[in-house]
C-alpha cells in the first residue's frame, strides 16, 4: 500500500500545489497574489523531479504471478515518461497563461477604481483549475483500473470546460466553454457505458485482469462493444473525427494560451487512455502482435478520416486559430497511426507505441509555441477593457519584419508541424512512418504521406503571412502583449523546436523504454538524430530550463 | 427461485448467482432486462441530446446516459457477484453531480446574457 502512495509522489506534490494558490490567489495583496504563477512552477517543477525519481518496474512481478493491487502493470514504463512529459510541458503552458484573466480587473484596483473583492477574482480559481487539470492527465498515466481511468479522465477534463468559458469575457468564450462542457459530458457518458459493458464482459474493472481474460477468452461481442464505445468516447479528447466538431468552434473561442492547453493536455490524456485500452484488447507487449481485426480496422478507419478530414479542412479557412485546431485534428489522426502500428518489435523505429510517446512531446513543445506567438500579440481594447485576440491571417502579415523574435518563432514552429526536416516535427514523424511500414500498414502510410503533403498548403499559408508579405499600413493595431512571459514561453518553444531536433536522442531512448514492457529493451538500437547521444532521458532538456 | 438461477444459467453461460430470496413476483428479472432497460435509457440520451436544442435538456439527456451505465454497473455487480460495480456506480454519481453542478452555472450564465436556453442562438462561432 505505501508503495503506491510513493508512485504518487508526484500528482501529491500537484495537489498541495493546488491548495496553496488557491488560497494565495486570494490575498489582498497584489503581490502575494502574483505569487500564483511562480508557486504552480515550482510545484511542476517539483512534481518532475519526483516523477523522475519513480521506479518504472517496481511492481513488474516475475513470472506469472502479478499482484494485481500493485499499480499499472499493461504499460509499467509508461508512467515516470509520461509525468516528466506533463510536467515538462505544463511549465511552458504556465508561461503562457499570464494575464489570461483579471486583468481588466486587477488594472481598475491599481487605478484605485475599486477595491479587492475575492469574489470577482478569477485568479486563485485560474491557476488551481490548471494544476487541477495536470493532475488528472498525470493520474492517467499511473491508472491501473476502470475506475481510475474514469475518474483521471473526468478531473483532466472538468476543469478545462470552466478554464474556457472563463478564458476572455467574450460571448464567444462562453459558447465555446458550453459547447465544449455538452459535447464532453457527451463523450464522458459514452466511455463510461463503454467501460460498463468491459466490466460486464471480463468481470473486473482492473485492466491488467481484463487484459488476462480477453487474452484466454478472446474478444466477445459485449467487451468488443464495450471497447469500442470506449474507443469512441476516448475521441472526444483527441478530436478525432467522429467527435471533432467541437474543436474549431472552442479553439477560436478560447483565449490563446487556453487553447494552447486544450491541444496537448486532454489530447495526451485521450492518447495514454487508447494506449491503456488498446493494451487491454490483445498487444502482447515487444511480441509484435496486433489488435483483434475488428479493432484494428476501427482505429484504422478512425485515423485515415481525422488526417485527412483534419487537413483538408484546414485549408478553407482565415483565422489562424481555426488553422491551428484543424492541425489539432489531423496530429491526432497521425498519432493514431502509431496506436494501429502496435508495439511492434519494440525498438524505436518499429514500436508505434514509442513513436506516439515521442510525438506526443514534439507536438506539445511545437504547438505551444504556434498558440504562443498568437498569445503574445493583441488588438485593440474592446469596450469592457479587454484586448481583442489576434486571428486572421492578415494580423501575423509581416510579423517577421515588425517584431521579428516572435515572427521566427511562428515560422519555426509552424514548419516543425509541416514536419520540415531538420526540425523536431520531422524527428516525431518518421517514427510514426517506420513503425507503420514495419507493421505491414502500407495503405495507411500512404494516405499518412499524401497527408503530409496537404498539409503544407496551408502551413506554408502561414508562414508566407508572417515571412513574406508586407506589414499591413496600419500596423500599431496588433500589438505585444504587457505579459513577459508570454514570449518567454513562445520562445522556449522555439528553441525547444530546434535543441531537441539535435538533443532529442535521449528523448527516443526514454520512450522506447516508456512503451517496452519488461523495464527497458536491451537491444541496441542505431541512433537516429544527429548530435550527442548521451542525454539523461529524465533530464528536462535545455528547452525547459530556459523557461524559467 | 429456481427459475431466476435457471434464466441466468441460460443467458450468461451457467454462472448461477449465489444469493436467492427475490419477492415472487420479481423472480423472473434476469441481467437482461436490466441490460435492456440500461441500453434504452442510453439509447433515449442520446438521441435527446442529438435532436433537443433546449441546453436544460440536453443536459438531462447526458445524465440520463450516465444513470444508464449506473443501472448497469449494479446489475451487472450482482452479476458478478463483487462490489466493484457498486463501488463504480458511487463514483460516477458523484461525477455527474460535480458536472450537474457546473452544466446550471454555465446554464445560468448564459441565460443572463441571452435571456434564452435555445442552442441555436449560440452561434458566434463558425467557419
Amino acid at each position: 500500500m505505501m508503495e503506491r502512495v510513493t508512485y504518487l509522489y508526484p500528482e501529491i506534490a500537484l495537489f498541495i500545489t493546488t491548495c496553496i494558490v488557491m488560497i494565495v490567489g486570494l490575498s489582498r495583496e497584489l503581490k502575494h497574489r502574483k505569487l500564483c504563477a511562480p508557486i504552480s512552477g515550482l510545484g511542476l517543477l517539483a512534481a518532475g523531479v519526483l516523477a523522475t525519481g519513480l521506479v518504472p518496474g517496481f511492481h513488474v512481478a516475475t513470472g506469472a504471478e502479478v499482484d494485481p493491487t500493485a499499480g499499472q502493470i499493461l504499460l509499467p514504463n509508461l508512467v515516470p515518461y509520461a509525468k516528466v512529459l506533463v510536467a515538462g510541458v505544463g511549465i511552458l503552458l504556465l508561461l503562457l497563461q499570464a494575464g489570461t484573466v483579471d486583468r481588466v480587473e486587477e488594472a481598475r484596483i491599481a487605478s484605485g477604481r475599486a477595491a479587492f473583492n475575492p469574489l470577482r477574482s478569477n485568479r486563485a480559481e485560474y491557476y488551481a483549475f490548471f494544476l487541477f487539470s495536470l493532475t488528472g492527465l498525470m493520474l492517467c498515466a499511473s491508472a491501473d483500473d476502470l475506475i481510475w481511468l474514469f475518474l483521471a479522465l473526468e478531473l483532466t477534463s472538468l476543469p478545462t470546460y470552466i478554464m474556457v468559458t472563463m478564458s476572455t469575457s467574450r460571448h464567444s468564450s462562453q459558447e465555446a466553454g458550453v459547447k465544449y462542457f455538452f459535447l464532453g459530458a457527451l463523450g464522458a457518458a459514452v466511455f463510461l457505458y463503454g467501460f460498463t459493458l468491459l466490466y460486464g464482459a471480463t468481470g473486473s474493472t482492473n485492466l491488467n485482469q481484463i487484459h488476462h481474460a480477453i487474452a484466454a477468452g478472446g474478444l466477445s461481442g459485449l467487451s468488443l462493444a464495450g471497447m469500442l464505445l470506449a474507443l469512441l468516447g476516448v475521441c472526444f479528447k483527441i478530436a478525432a473525427v467522429p467527435m471533432h466538431f467541437y474543436t474549431a468552434d472552442v479553439y477560436q473561442g478560447a483565449a490563446s494560451s487556453v487553447s494552447a492547453f486544450l491541444a496537448f493536455v486532454p489530447k495526451t490524456a485521450g492518447f495514454i487512455a487508447i494506449l491503456l485500452l488498446a493494451s487491454c484488447a490483445g498487444w502482447t507487449h515487444g511480441a509484435g502482435d496486433s489488435l483483434p481485426d475488428a479493432l484494428r480496422t476501427v482505429l484504422w478507419v478512425i485515423a485515415a478520416l481525422t488526417m485527412t478530414v483534419g487537413n483538408v479542412l484546414a485549408i478553407w479557412q482565415n483565422s489562424v486559430k481555426r488553422i491551428l485546431a484543424y492541425s489539432s485534428i489531423a496530429h491526432s489522426g497521425y498519432m493514431l497511426v502509431g496506436v494501429v502500428a502496435g508495439p511492434g518489435g519494440g525498438t524505436f523505429a518499429t514500436s508505434g507505441i514509442a513513436a506516439v510517446l515521442f510525438y506526443l512531446l514534439c507536438y506539445g513543445v511545437m504547438n505551444i509555441g504556434t498558440f504562443g506567438v498568437l498569445a503574445c500579440l493583441e488588438g485593440r481594447a474592446g469596450a469592457d477593457g479587454e484586448p481583442a485576440e489576434i486571428e486572421s491571417l492578415d494580423d501575423l502579415r509581416g510579423l517577421c519584419q515588425r517584431h521579428p523574435v516572435l515572427g521566427w518563432t511562428m515560422v519555426i514552429c509552424t514548419l516543425s508541424l509541416l514536419g520540415l526536416p531538420p526540425l523536431l516535427g520531422f524527428f516525431g514523424k518518421v517514427p510514426l512512418f517506420t513503425s507503420a511500414i514495419s507493421a505491414g500498414e502500407i495503405p495507411l502510410v500512404v494516405v499518412l504521406g499524401l497527408n503530409s503533403a496537404i498539409a503544407a498548403f496551408y502551413y506554408l499559408r502561414i508562414v508566407g503571412s508572417c515571412l513574406l508579405e508586407k506589414p499591413e499600413t496600419t500596423t500599431g493595431i496588433v500589438r505585444v502583449t504587457p505579459f513577459g512571459s508570454r514570449p518567454a514561453g513562445a520562445l522556449a518553444s522555439a528553441a525547444g523546436v530546434i535543441v531537441l531536433a539535435i538533443f532529442g536522442n535521449g528523448f527516443m531512448a526514454a520512450s522506447e523504454k516508456a512503451a517496452a514492457y519488461d523495464g527497458g529493451h536491451v537491444e541496441k538500437k542505431e541512433p537516429r538524430a544527429a548530435g550527442v547521444p548521451e542525454t539523461a532521458p529524465q533530464a528536462l532538456g535545455p528547452a525547459k530550463a530556459e523557461g524559467h | 427461485m429456481a427459475g431466476l438461477v435457471e434464466m441466468v444459467s441460460v443467458c450468461f453461460g451457467g454462472v448461477a448467482l449465489a444469493q436467492t430470496g427475490y419477492p415472487a413476483e420479481m423472480h423472473r428479472l434476469t441481467l437482461d432486462h436490466y441490460m435492456v432497460v440500461s441500453a434504452v435509457m442510453f439509447a433515449i440520451g442520446l438521441i435527446g441530446f442529438l435532436t433537443r436544442r433546449n441546453l436544460i435538456i440536453m443536459f438531462l439527456c447526458t445524465e440520463l446516459m450516465f444513470q444508464a451505465s449506473g443501472i448497469a454497473l449494479v446489475a451487472l455487480g450482482r452479476y458478478h457477484l463483487d462490489f466493484t460495480g457498486q463501488t463504480f456506480v458511487i463514483f460516477v454519481l458523484t461525477v455527474a453531480a460535480a458536472e450537474a453542478a457546473m452544466a446550471l452555472a454555465l446554464v445560468v450564465l448564459l441565460f443572463r446574457r441571452r435571456e434564452s436556453l435555445d442552442a441555436e442562438e449560440w452561434s458566434e462561432l463558425n467557419g
